[in-house]
């Protein structure tokens, strides 16, 4: 039970991820950011992307099991 | 078994599933800008227990909608 618990979190956290990842993308369309706010969205950003693959690691879940399929909604997540 | 993609636009309905990813979706809810206000009660066998009045706006920051604090604002 605990690696479907596991799994789901990691799911809620990715799609929170990759939301605020296309907001930022907005943000800095906005193009009223200084440069350094920008490399550092750009930087945390990525930590956060590289902190998530850790964490699929450490719980043996691949990225593809985030991805759930919403059957005729289609999937969550790209299914880059 | 993966779905291909169905095209937004194409001959036949919408039949198969969209090709459209949701957090796209809510990405795009986000840019437009979105109002949920309700009450919520809830209760246990019909006892009302806890209230929830919401009335929140849920978009992204532009020169629409400017957020409340100065960029480094609290979370």
């Amino acid at each position: 039970m605990g690696r479907d618990l596991v799994t789901l979190v990691l799911t809620v956290v990715e799609l929170l991820r990759q939301l605020m990842e296309r907001q930022a993308l907005r943000r800095i369309d906005e193009g009223d950011l200084t440069d350094d706010q920008t490399d550092e969205i750009g930087t945390t950003l990525m930590m956060l992307d590289q902190r998530m693959g850790e964490l699929c690691e450490q719980h043996g879940v691949r990225l593809e099991d985030l991805n759930l399929d919403l059957g005729p909604l289609g999937s969550l997540l790209p299914r880059d | 078994m993966t779905h291909e993609a169905v095209p937004w636009d194409g001959p036949g309905g919408l039949s198969g599933p969209i090709g459209v990813p949701l957090v796209d979706l809510l990405d795009r809810v986000l840019a437009t800008g979105v109002v949920v206000s309700g009450d919520l009660v809830i209760a246990i066998a019909d006892v009302p227990l806890v209230r929830v009045s919401l009335h929140a706006l849920l978009s992204s920051v532009n020169e629409r909608v400017p957020a409340p604090w100065a960029d480094s604002g609290p979370l």
